[in-house]
């Protein structure tokens, strides 16, 4: 599902200039769950970007389904994004203004999904997620745990074939985070692919395969499974 | 998706109910503002347009040469209006008109009615004013034919069908025949009267021969083109029909009329020849300017209070884009918003302008319009701008928040710290410039209004009543019986008293060559106590004096500005100089000091008087302050004792001479308003700016706080900042409202000098303004307990 070969971001300030990934390369499967590990500071989030397409590289190639994406523009992405990838934050990053449900409801909306075919998915979605109760809360009104289940929700609404989770469980307790990859887990066996960036040992062995980071290159491949 | 917009810009609104709050209040005000002026500006560009032959409709004015001077009058000779119809095929029909006062009587109803006008009898045919009753082609054919308009004629007929009854006209008491009914003028007409009287009734009844005086002026000309007629080829070929018509007396005379013809439709409000009766194209243009700064300023809120606050929507923005929305479509969410905004101000605007638009006739001093909803396109006028001023105001801040990129924005270093500011600077410049530019105007024009009030203007116009016995053959009567009550101390009559008209007379003075030199003198009939009560000042000379026999016949007594034009150096010199007018000769026997019988807009003209006890119909009375209205009752009751046959009215001079600064008081009035509003919004939006930027600073003056700072640190630190825009403003708006107002005050022969203290009160008033605006934000952060604000993060 995707290839990546010499990848290069570099991020240049007025002083210093940050090589934030250096000749990156490798490759993830349809159905893997990998996990991207490594120090603070090494570029796994600069990474996640690029493969999520927010952010495009300055050098190299990324192979998105075999079709060579590294310098679409930005209505290129967007849209390729919205129905190939679903995004789950550290911070959640729900839109305070909006409830739950139409949190979840957002990406259909840009999908152009029809109204009733929306609540019915939806709806589907919360019930999975064990929050339909709460449909009609804003994200201030839940816990942590609740959010996260709320961002997943709204990550997988569109049934995205690829789905990037930065550090998902970093800001929940470790009852709220193992349900949060218990959902992940889930989401994995049904067939979606899964790159999760994680400093956490425990949340990496959900995975099926770690990739270890050091200043912008991959030093160490295991695979668990 | 259009309603998941919807919800989240209603949420975004009410979340935010202060900036929604300021913004709602600034368009709304400013669009109100906007629309009342567009109401106004619409009215006064609409006069005359409602006749349906106003494109071919002209009035015919003469620039007249004599000698002395070049006289620029609203009006042709009277012989003019008859002789072109019938020399010139291009012309469809002449219509002259002339105002007057006439007395009306029907039983025991009587009314002096003001607004009189003589009109030839092709009036209907050129105009479209509407006759209910009678015949549009004869009802103005015979003498002594009136046609009323439907108020007046309620006065006399009630409900009664007045057409075929009679009244009685003049204080002779002529038969007159109603021979019309038209519906009221509309007030946005040149010509208004409530009462039309057949022009044969003056041209052969009261003043035969009037169709042939070539060298009599007073009226006014129209005549209606046929269609396709070139104006410039018809005006080209009048000096020649005057030559053939009329050449021997101009040569005789020393006196060449040029006739000039004007577009009906520009004559209210770009003829310059109207004095200050009609509307000014300036005024339309200064409010319109008005009008749009102040949409501006509105619109500059809100861009500023949307990207002060694109931090906050700047993660709203991220996840949008990560879930999938497309910068266009992000765009449209936001440019909606800010339309919705302006949606909600078009509705406030209707409702407010409803309520507003009666005392906003009033300001104005007629009726601009019935009501708001009488005008269906204008709604949509208004709902349409409120789409346009939405999609403007809310592009800018649109094309910014959709830009936004999620990586940076999601991560949460995004700061809007310095993005934006500048621009936001430069339009809170902007808009106090604007605002002080206002500020000072109106500064000056109550100055210059002040001013006029104020200005000594060399007569006595205190404790004066004037009554006018329009001609009555009982007025010396009347005269003589008021002169020796009981709180009378002075009585005097003249044809004339200042602030109102005077005529201009046919005049040959002996110049300082000896010459007799030809002019249009302004005449003042008056009697041997006219001077004397009204404190003239002679300056050589003498004034006139019963003890001189030949004083009601042989002398006149000339104005400084006059002996000017005739070449005298002293006044002095003047004085046993010969004169010659209206059939009148002998000599000058005094110079009297300059007084302002006109409005100080007008330069003091040359001006004659001479005693002619026939022409004096207006009485003044100098009455004691004491028991004023015990006087004014025991006056009226000498009226209606002599004088039955007339109503008795009167008025006192100061007020009738002030009435000449209505049209100026009211622009004042109007402009002080505007300019208060301009000044509300541009406060309104630094209230947003100074609470979001105290808002994003509570951390920071927490933590100075707890450093030390003490509450006057913080206020300053606060304040500084919008101050030094303000002083900016300041800087910038000087200049501008110099030359602006510079301009204006040229259409005032007496003016004020713009003084540096002008500037000053303005630029300390903008300064207290702005201050109490912030200082009430940076008071309220700046005494709260750092504890709570550090807190919060
Ligand atoms: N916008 C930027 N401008 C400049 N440098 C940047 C930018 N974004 C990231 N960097 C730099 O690039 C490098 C990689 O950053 P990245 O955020 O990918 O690290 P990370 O591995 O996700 O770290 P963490 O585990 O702390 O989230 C860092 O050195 C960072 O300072
Ligand atoms: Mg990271």
């Amino acid at each position: 599902m995707i290839r990546i070969h010499d990848l290069e971001k570099i991020y240049k300030t007025e002083e210093v200039e940050t090589i934030a990934l250096n000749k990156l390369s490798f490759q993830v499967n349809d159905g893997e769950f990998v996990a991207v590990m490594g120090p603070s500071g090494c570029g796994k989030s600069t990474l996640l970007n690029i493969l999520g397409l927010l952010d495009d590289p300055d050098n190299g190639s990324f192979l998105f389904n075999g079709i060579e994406v590294a310098h679409f523009n930005e209505r290129k992405r967007a849209d390729l994004r919205k129905r190939n990838i679903g995004f789950v934050f550290q911070s959640f990053n729900l839109i305070d203004e909006l409830t739950v449900f139409e949190n979840v409801e957002l990406p259909l909306i840009y999908l152009g999904v029809k109204g009733e075919e929306r609540k019915k998915r939806v709806e589907e979605m919360l019930d999975k997620m064990q929050i339909m109760h709460r449909r009609n809360h804003y994200p201030q009104q839940l816990s942590g745990g609740q959010q996260q289940r709320v961002a997943v929700a709204r990550a997988v609404v569109n049934k995205p074939k690829l789905i990037l989770a930065d550090e998902p469980t970093g800001n929940l307790d470790s009852a709220n985070g193992n349900e949060v990859m218990e959902l992940l887990t889930d989401l994995n066996e049904q067939g979606t692919t899964i790159i999760m960036v994680t400093h956490s040992e425990h949340d990496a062995r959900y995975s099926h395969r770690i990739i270890r980071m050091l200043d912008g290159q991959t030093v160490t491949e295991n695979i668990l499974a | 998706m259009l309603k998941n917009y919807f919800k989240i810009a209603f949420r975004n609104l009410w979340r935010h109910r202060v900036f929604s709050f300021i913004n709602v209040i600034g368009l709304t005000i400013s669009m109100t503002a906007c629309f009342l002026i567009f109401l106004y500006v619409h009215f006064e560009l609409s006069y005359d347009s409602f006749h349906s032959k106003a494109d071919r409709i002209y009035r015919v004015v003469t620039d007249l040469k004599t000698p002395s001077e070049m006289l620029h009058t609203g009006g042709p000779s009277w012989a003019v209006g008859p002789h072109i119809v019938q020399e010139f095929p291009q012309l469809e029909a002449a219509v002259r008109t002339t105002g007057d006062e006439l007395l009306v009587r029907k039983g025991n109803v009587k009314y002096q009615e003001l607004n009189s006008l003589y009109a030839d009898s092709a009036f209907f045919k050129v105009f479209d004013f509407k006759l209910l009753k009678g015949d549009p082609a004869t009802a103005l054919n015979e003498p002594l034919s009136i046609v009323f308009s439907q108020s007046a004629a309620k006065k006399y007929f009630g409900d009664q069908d007045p057409v075929g009854q009679t009244v009685l006209l003049t204080g002779d008491g002529l038969t007159a025949k109603i021979t019309g009914l038209m519906e009221d003028m509309p007030e946005n007409s040149l010509i208004k009267a409530d009462m039309l009287v057949s022009m044969t009734t003056l041209t052969r009844k009261f003043n035969p021969g009037l169709d042939d005086q070539w060298g009599n002026y007073g009226n006014s000309t129209y005549i209606l083109v046929k269609p396709g007629t070139r104006i410039s080829a018809l005006q080209a070929q009048f000096p020649a029909f005057l030559e053939r018509r009329n050449g021997d007396e101009m040569k005789r005379l020393n006196m060449y009329p040029t006739l000039l013809l004007e577009p009906l439709k520009d004559v209210y409000l770009r003829s310059t020849r109207n004095g200050n009766n009609t509307g000014n194209i300036n005024n339309v243009y200064i409010f319109s300017l008005v009008a749009v700064f102040i949409l501006l300023i509105a619109c500059f809120n809100f861009v500023n209070l949307t990207t002060a606050r694109s931090a906050e929507r700047a993660k709203e923005v991220g996840i949008r884009k990560v879930v999938g929305a497309m910068k266009a479509q992000l765009t449209a969410q936001f440019i909606g918003e800010s339309v919705l905004l302006c949606v909600i101000a078009f509705l406030f605007t209707l409702g407010i302008t409803a309520l507003l638009l009666p005392s906003f006739n009033q300001l104005a001093g007629k009726i601009i319009s019935t009501g708001v909803f009488q005008n269906g396109h204008f709604i949509l006028l208004l709902l349409l701008a409120a789409l346009g001023i939405g999609l403007l105001a809310g592009l800018y801040p649109a094309l910014v928040l959709s830009s936004f990129k999620p990586v940076s924005v999601l991560k949460g270093r995004f700061s809007t710290g310095s993005r934006g500011v500048l621009l936001r600077k430069g339009l809170v410049v902007s808009q106090f410039t604007i605002s002080i530019t206002l500020i000072i105007a109106t500064i000056i024009v109550y100055n210059q209004m002040n001013f006029m009030r104020n200005q000594d203007l060399g007569f006595n116009k205190d404790q004066m009543m004037v009554i006018n016995t329009n001609s009555d053959p009982a007025k010396e009567a009347f005269r003589n019986a008021v002169s020796g009550m009981a709180g009378v101390k002075s009585v005097a009559m003249s044809s004339s008293v200042p602030g109102g008209g005077n005529p201009g007379a046919y005049s040959m003075i002996q110049n300082k060559k000896g010459e007799m030199q030809i002019a249009n003198l302004d005449l003042y009939f008056v009697d041997f106590d006219y001077i004397p009560q009204y404190h003239l000042k002679l300056l050589a000379g003498r004034a006139f004096s019963r003890d001189f026999q030949t004083d009601t016949t042989q002398a006149m007594i000339l104005n400084e500005a006059a002996i000017k034009l005739f070449g005298y150096s002293s006044p002095k010199e003047a004085i046993g100089r010969r004169f010659s007018q209206w059939g009148r000769e002998g000599m000058i026997i005094g110079v009297m000091k300059d007084f302002h019988f006109r409005s100080l807009q007008q330069e003091i003209k040359p001006l004659s008087m001479r005693i002619e006890p026939n022409g004096c119909n207006l009485i003044s009375i100098n009455i004691s302050a004491k028991n004023l209205p015990a006087t004014i009752s025991d006056i009226e009751k000498k009226w209606n004792a002599l004088i039955p046959a007339r109503p008795f009215s009167y008025f006192f001079l100061d007020d009738f001479f002030d009435k000449q600064y209505r049209s100026e008081e009211r622009f004042g009035k109007l402009f002080l308003n505007f300019a208060a509003l301009a000044v509300l919004i541009s406060c309104l939006g630094l209230l947003g700016l100074a609470s979001y930027s105290t808002m994003q600073r509570t951390r920071e003056i927490g933590i100075r706080k707890v450093l030390g700072a003490s509450v006057t640190n913080i206020v300053n630190l606060l304040s500084g900042e919008f101050l030094k825009l303000v002083a900016i403003a300041i800087i910038i708006a000087s200049p501008i409202a110099w030359f602006a107002m510079h301009s204006w005050l040229q259409d005032f022969a007496y003016r004020i000098h713009i003084s540096l203290e002008i500037f000053i009160t303005a630029a300390i008033l903008a300064a207290l303004i702005a201050l109490l605006t912030v200082s009430f934000q940076a008071i309220k952060a700046a005494v709260a307990n750092p504890v709570n604000s550090l807190r919060t993060e």
